[in-house]
């Protein structure tokens, strides 16, 4: 039962998911919220961790849900069902690849995707604040550091890797001065 | 020229799954080195196409653009080789650090790090709607689209399937119209 609710939840995400990794966050929210499978303060640590692990961040994500869902089968059923939507798309539309793109219809369903695609992941991102920011660890060091971060990412885009690094190395600086 | 076998395409995407490292902003560069000038018929501006279209494709970018590539090299056992080598090592990595991580995720100094790095995300989540706002919210519509999509899931909660299929049946309507006055002209 478990199983199939995994496969069918993830082949949907593989369905409806536009505009990459990150674009699976607000379905991955969702399952937590309906689902016991995880809890939405593991998600933040399923972002993190897929963003310093080779491979597709979408895909990273899949499998630990998969794995916090039921262990090793759980991942594999997660990670295959994302992918099969891709496959099977991908493999119809290559016969006709420049007739597809320049489909008015495509055009103006992703006109419409990508903005909406944004909204969602705004809407985790803003729940993600008040739950593991504004109700938890809220004080004035985190919110300066916050703060700096942010107003980095403004300045220039930086590979995941580096605001994983840096705000790790504040964690544990936070936890010896005991401040957070 | 090199010879297309199936484990020889999977080695190749081993290796760029391999080397994604936080985000699919490398992913070009990798193709154009580790397919497009080792296969002579795949081009640089192949794998460019492949890319763009992958990201008006539903699912993950990269997986799409590994079945474009596979496809084009060996048709469906090609694209399943693409996609077996692209998800391999991220599947290893997430199986031995989930599994280490329950093991230690309750040690203070952990903790300590993660409380750390979920300040981090939030930063990295401000980034990736940063620049998804810069490429999509093109006009007021756009901005109504993002404004609609973002409430009915924070305020009212509704499905994200639902929210999605609402907005393809929307884009549909406007392809409608688009076309309809293009015929007009």
């Amino acid at each position: 039962m478990i199983f199939w609710q995994l496969f069918w939840n993830f082949l949907n995400i593989g369905i409806f998911a536009f505009g990459g990794g990150y674009a699976t966050l607000p379905f991955l929210y969702h399952i937590s919220e309906t689902y016991n499978w995880y809890t939405f303060d593991e998600l933040s640590n399923m972002i993190a961790v897929s963003s310093i692990t080779p491979g597709p961040i979408g895909i990273n994500m899949a499998t630990y849900a998969g794995f916090k869902t039921s262990g090793l089968t759980g991942s594999i059923i997660a990670t295959v069902s994302i992918v099969l939507p891709s496959l099977i798309f991908a493999v119809l539309i290559s016969k006709a690849l420049k007739k597809f793109r320049e489909n008015i219809y495509v055009k103006s369903i992703i006109y419409v995707l990508k903005p909406l695609g944004c909204g969602l992941l705004s809407a985790v991102g803003v729940n993600m604040f008040i739950n593991d920011f504004l109700s938890k660890n809220i004080n004035i060091y985190n919110i300066i550091f916050l703060t700096i971060l942010i107003f980095i990412s403004l300045r220039k885009r930086l590979n995941p890797l580096f605001y994983l690094g840096v705000a790790a190395i504040y964690g544990v600086l936070a936890g010896m001065l005991h401040f957070i | 020229m090199t010879n297309i076998s199936l484990k020889d395409i999977y080695i190749r995407f081993f290796r760029i799954g391999t080397l994604l490292l936080g985000g699919g902003y490398v992913i070009l560069p990798l193709l154009q080195s580790e397919i497009a000038e080792k296969y002579d018929c795949i081009t640089d501006d192949n794998v460019c196409e492949y890319y763009a279209i992958s990201q008006s494709l539903p699912g993950v970018i990269a997986i799409n653009t590994a079945v474009f590539v596979g496809y084009k090299l060996a048709r469906t056992k090609g694209a399943l080789a693409a996609i077996t080598g692209m998800v391999t090592p991220a599947f290893l990595s997430i199986i031995l650090l989930a599994n280490l991580l329950t093991q230690i995720v309750h040690v203070p100094f952990v903790q300590n790090i993660f409380l750390g790095v979920g300040i981090g995300v939030l930063a990295l989540l401000f980034q990736a709607v940063n620049e998804m706002w810069k490429k999509s919210i093109v006009d007021k519509g756009a901005f109504l689209i993002f404004l609609a999509s973002f409430t009915a899931l924070i305020a009212f909660k509704v499905f994200p399937i639902y929210i999605v299929i609402s907005g393809i049946i929307l884009g549909v309507i406007i392809g409608f119209i688009r076309s309809r006055r293009g015929a007009e002209k």
